[in-house]
């Protein structure tokens, strides 16, 4: 069934839906009991949904007996043709993740699908599907470019042309014959990529893979993504760019120590930390402000401006300070980026003269204050 | 299949694959040419030389034959006595005689053929997983199992390959050598059963050090687990320990020791003095055999297997 496909039936309910240990079964009534004589009309949409992560549990842990919980009941769901952001601090859970939807690591509990495929244990029927780059690139150093992607596409069965046509397409034509160890970071990042796209994927899962992209790689990363994802190709994106994830995303998921934070469209996660927020410049700011205050309106007072929030209509401001002889210099929207509100939903917001600990960031779940400040300057 | 196939390029393109085969060309080149500048054919004067000396030694061993017969000599050197007769060959210096030589020559090959084994193998896996090749490749072919044997089974078709190719060859010029500028020997049906048992059992030993390597690198994740390993074995066990049980007197101390069993399995049997005791050398020895070499280096080689290929399965990979 290709992508998208849909499946809808109606049946009469004699199944019941039992939930154990939070995973839910469909089992057969018990016999005897009567008919209940309703009918459900059903529906699934049997490959809208291309990644589904329920519950994902890791905890990695050293001879000694230490432990270190890396997923603590993460859950992620892609759709099919989404560009999809995968957002955390460092630490958070975001390459284990990947790394045990791939079968690379074993997830203590939980369940993922791949392609309506169950992961790890059917993931090599899926496997010809999926282009995958985890972390940081890794080949061996001796062989050339064009080698390791012949050697790649042999053991998959993929045709040697098409390594031409990758290499052509990450910019490593010319280079392809020499060999890795002599590559730059940005070209063995190119060459991962390329490796990805060898099998000409229906998903694409990449971690950073801005990671040592000079200025001009990091926008061909970003037009191939935005190409792939019009050839209708899904994309999982991880990275910490968060103003490229922003570009080429439409949907993100953000984690924060091995739980999911926020999940949705990149506009309606930025949009719902939007405070109506805007910066008022004025000769006199000070008076101004309490012209504002005055009429019930939260401000902010800086040393050459204030913030006035819950604001419905700007040209408000203007009108009002205006008939007060106060002539509006500035008036600017204060919209939250995605970086200002991952920083707030993941706490890591940085403090003047505080050194943040990796695990500083949010444990979601415990009590925390969800509404974004938007940081001076990060305006847009 | 078509994993197989990346499997061996990705060997043969190894530069350390390359490196070690250039080695092992090196090394047999060196013994044959050595053996070819030391030897020579024998003149009539050295045939004549060598006639006389036979005859000699014939009439000394007559003389201590009478003496055992009258009992005067100890079992062990009558019994020596009755197996050595003199030989013609044995007089004759500075000639290659096949038939003569060829076994050490052979067991030469035999030790750097499973050098070449060990390291090839340890390297092939170990450079894969220390720098990611592998956790790549799973990405395209997600059976670890799958993965792993058929990189072990490639490599091990490989190293027979090679070691078959190498014996034949090597084999076949000291052959030569001994045609024309020497003497083959006493070569009978016997001697060529012999010597293909020995050949046999030294691939077979060159498969085990080529699977035992492979499966330490894949336990330690590295090459240099590997050798660490071998390194660490030869000298605290074999050195160390073996100084150990001489100091306490420990019975039989060969018997803990795998180079005993590799001795045997190469020998077909090994005989140890089993004192303190009083009594002919045949009442105070015991012998290991090949068959005891085969059933330790096995369970050692199966049980290094299992563990690599097991752990192999659940660990998290980087």
């Amino acid at each position: 069934m290709r992508a998208g496909a849909s499946y809808t039936d109606s049946v009469e309910v004699n199944h019941q839906i039992v939930v154990r240990r939070g995973h839910w079964t469909i089992q057969p009534r018990r016999t005897g009991l009567p008919p209940t004589g309703v009918t459900l009309t059903v529906g699934f949409n049997a490959m809208s949904v291309v990644i589904q992560i329920e519950g994902l549990r890791k905890t990695f842990r050293t001879l000694r007996g230490g432990a270190r919980v890396a997923l603590d009941g993460f859950d992620m769901t892609v759709e099919a043709g989404q560009v999809h952001g995968f957002l955390g601090p460092n630490g958070s859970g975001k390459t284990t993740t990947l790394r045990a939807l791939l079968g690379l690591v074993h997830a203590d509990d939980g369940r993922m699908a791949v392609l309506g495929r169950q992961s790890p244990a059917e993931l090599p029927a899926v496997a010809g599907r999926v282009g995958a780059i985890v972390e940081s690139p890794q080949f061996f150093g001796n062989f050339t470019g064009r080698r390791t992607l012949r050697l790649l596409a042999t053991a998959g069965g993929v045709p040697h042309d098409r390594v031409e046509e990758v290499l052509d397409q990450v910019g490593l034509r010319d280079r392809g014959d020499e060999r890795v160890k002599g590559y730059s970071l940005g070209m063995k990042q190119r060459l991962a990529v390329a490796s990805a796209l060898l099998k000409q994927p229906e998903l694409l899962i990449l971690d950073e893979p801005a990671n040592g992209l000079d200025p001009a790689g990091i926008r061909e990363m970003r037009d191939l993504m935005r190409d792939l994802a019009a050839a209708g190709v899904t994309v999982l994106v991880s990275s910490h760019i968060l103003a490229e994830i922003q570009l080429i995303c439409d949907h993100v998921t953000i984690i924060s120590r091995g739980r999911r934070v926020v999940s949705g469209p990149v506009s309606e996660v930025v949009s719902g930390f939007d405070k109506g927020e805007y910066r008022v410049r004025v000769a006199g700011h000070e008076r101004a402000a309490e012209v504002i205050r005055g009429a019930g309106l939260p401000v902010t007072v800086h040393d050459d401006h204030f913030v006035v929030g819950d604001l419905a209509d700007p040209a408000w401001v203007s009108e009002t300070l205006g008939g007060q002889g106060m002539w509006v210099r500035e008036l600017t929207p204060l919209t939250p980026d995605l970086e200002s509100v991952f920083l707030q939903l993941t706490g890591t917001v940085p403090e003047p003269g505080a050194h943040k600990q990796v695990d500083d960031a949010v444990r979601p779940g415990a009590e925390q204050d969800l509404s974004v400040t938007v940081v001076e300057g990060d305006a847009k | 299949m078509s994993l197989v196939r990346a499997e061996l390029s990705r060997l043969l393109a190894r530069r350390f694959t390359q490196l070690m085969l250039v080695l092992l060309v090196g090394a047999f080149v060196v013994t044959i040419g050595t053996t070819v500048a030391s030897s020579h054919v024998p003149t009539a004067a050295e045939w004549e030389r060598a006639e006389f000396q036979v005859v000699q030694e014939e009439s000394r061993q007559e003389q201590m034959q009478q003496l055992c017969e009258s009992g005067q000599g100890t079992t062990d050197f009558c019994q020596t006595l009755s197996e050595r007769k003199p030989r013609l060959e044995d007089y004759l210096f500075g000639v290659f005689v096949f038939e003569r030589e060829i076994r050490d020559l052979v067991y030469f090959m035999v030790a750097f053929l499973a050098l070449f084994s060990f390291l090839v193998a340890a390297s092939f896996v170990g450079a894969e997983l220390n720098s990611g090749g592998m956790t790549n490749l799973l990405l395209w072919r997600p059976q670890r199992l799958t993965v792993l044997g058929t990189k072990l089974g490639t490599l091990l078709a490989s190293v027979l390959a090679v070691a078959v190719v190498a014996t034949v060859g090597y084999i076949a010029s000291f052959w030569v050598i001994a045609q024309v500028n020497g003497l083959p020997g006493d070569v009978d049906a016997e001697f060529w059963g012999d010597l293909a048992m020995v050949v046999v059992r030294g691939l077979l030993l060159g498969l085990g050090a080529a699977t035992l390597g492979f499966c330490l690198a894949t336990l330690g994740r590295h090459t240099a687990a590997a050798m660490g390993v071998v390194a660490g074995y030869a000298i605290v066990w074999e050195v160390g320990a073996r100084i150990v049980m001489e100091v306490v007197e420990t019975g039989r101390p060969e018997t803990f020791m795998l180079s005993t069993y590799l001795g045997a399995w190469m020998d077909g049997r090994v005989t140890f003095y089993d004192g303190p005791c009083v009594g002919s050398f045949a009442e105070c020895s015991y012998s290991l055999t090949w068959a005891h070499g085969l059933i330790v280096l096995t369970a050692l080689v199966a049980v290094v297997a299992v563990g690599a290929f097991a752990s192999f399965r659940q660990r998290d990979l980087a």
